[in-house]
């Protein structure tokens, strides 16, 4: 199944010459912290806590608007430190979602209002359905779907994940393009893709 | 009044004619009524400025409205967002207020906010009065007509809309429409160690509010 194409206006978003697009609405705390591997979204009024610590972000991954992703803290005999957050390849993450995951893996599906507790390890392959709250320290196996609060496992995901969410972020990418109404350059970018 | 009647009205003062002078004082009166309005509306904005003790963290990005004191190490992350519509909100010492959360007090009395508080990511607390050592997880939302004592736990998306004042160490969990109960015997630990990383962080990367006292 073809996605819509969705529309954003090319004065709010910027392109990177690796292909993000970043919204100017976002919030990207310690931008020198966080890395983004390419052809990611990040949509606005979505947060990126690199201040905290470094926040690595793969390829074709969503951040949907109002979600945040903030490195997680451990308490330690002295002191606290903010562990590193790496996100895999081909990850989508909905709406005013919550993520304080250790790591996300690759192709990961984490729905709408969300709430990813400290230190989570999210697995590659695995789905967080809509509203789900997942209590620190959790893992998330493979090919699992985690829902409720406190989540937990309801089924199991088919084997072709991996090409499901490969298929899903870059259709979503190639569908996330500037306004039809803008200027020459982004007509020719369309165009180009067809 | 625009910059030429005024100019105009300096020169008529210097012409002393009659008929001149008066007009004279006629518009500097007017004058002085203009100056007092922007005194005043000037004390309005001090007014409305939060008083910020020595030693808090307030990032400039985050949203202050209305009356508000907070009170030193504390720390508001960028985002948050702290409204007093009518009333005033005070926030004690060493509380940790993260983003997108919304404090807000949409009545006419005071809301108080003691020490030792954590407010996580996208919480929404509307409550007059909260204690001591509370922790109000993400995506929670304490209404209008519940009070928090010392050492509660609101679990991430409980809503708690129960007319009453908790007792000490009142612990929500679940979501939804079966959100559980019970009341724990231990405290939730202090976060003292995680403000000071915070305010030792913090002041790299943001622009920080000045204390005003």
């Amino acid at each position: 199944m073809e996605l819509e194409d969705i529309f954003f206006s090319t004065s709010e978003y910027v392109q990177t010459h690796t292909g993000n697009k970043v919204s100017r609405q976002s919030t990207l705390c310690g931008s020198q912290n966080i890395i983004l591997n390419g052809k990611n979204i990040i949509m606005g009024e979505s947060m990126i806590r690199g201040d905290l610590a470094n926040v690595r972000m793969g390829q074709y991954c969503i951040l949907s608007k109002q979600s945040v992703i903030r490195p997680p803290f451990k308490k330690f005999a002295k002191g606290v430190a903010f562990f590193p957050l790496h996100v895999g390849d081909h990850v989508f993450i909905g709406e005013n979602s919550v993520v304080n995951a250790a790591v996300v893996g690759s192709y990961v599906y984490i729905g709408k209002n969300c709430v990813i507790g400290r230190r989570c390890i999210l697995k590659d392959c695995c789905m967080i359905a809509d509203n789900t709250v997942l209590p620190p320290e959790t893992v998330v196996s493979p090919f699992t779907v985690y829902s409720g609060s406190p989540g937990h496992c309801i089924e199991e995901l088919p084997e072709a994940m991996q090409d499901l969410m490969i298929d899903y972020t870059k259709s979503f990418y190639q569908h996330y393009i500037p306004d039809k109404d803008a200027s020459g350059v982004n007509q020719l970018s369309i165009a180009s893709r067809k | 009044m625009d910059d030429g009647s005024f100019r105009q009205s300096q020169r008529l003062k210097t012409v002393v004619t009659d008929f001149n002078f008066t007009k004279a004082v006629q518009k500097n009166a007017a004058m002085t009524k203009i100056f007092v309005y922007h005194v005043s509306s000037m004390q309005d904005l001090k007014r409305l400025k939060a008083k910020i003790a020595n030693g808090a963290i307030v990032c400039c990005e985050c949203e202050l409205q209305g009356d508000i004191t907070i009170g030193s190490r504390t720390v508001i992350h960028p985002r948050a967002k702290i409204i007093a519509l009518l009333g005033p909100i005070i926030i004690g010492e060493n509380n940790i207020i993260e983003e997108q959360v919304q404090i807000i007090n949409n009545g006419e009395d005071a809301m108080v906010i003691g020490n030792n508080n954590v407010f996580e990511v996208d919480c929404r607390v509307e409550s007059k009065k909260i204690g001591d050592n509370n922790i109000v997880e993400s995506k929670a939302f304490v209404g209008r007509q519940t009070s928090l004592s010392n050492g509660c736990v609101i679990g991430a998306k409980c809503e708690v809309l129960v007319h009453e004042t908790l007792q000490e160490g009142s612990l929500f969990y679940g979501s939804g429409p079966d959100v559980k109960r019970r009341v724990q015997s231990d405290k939730p630990s202090a976060q003292g160690a995680q403000i000071e990383f915070l305010s030792k962080v913090l002041p790299n990367y943001h622009r920080i509010r000045k204390p005003l006292v």
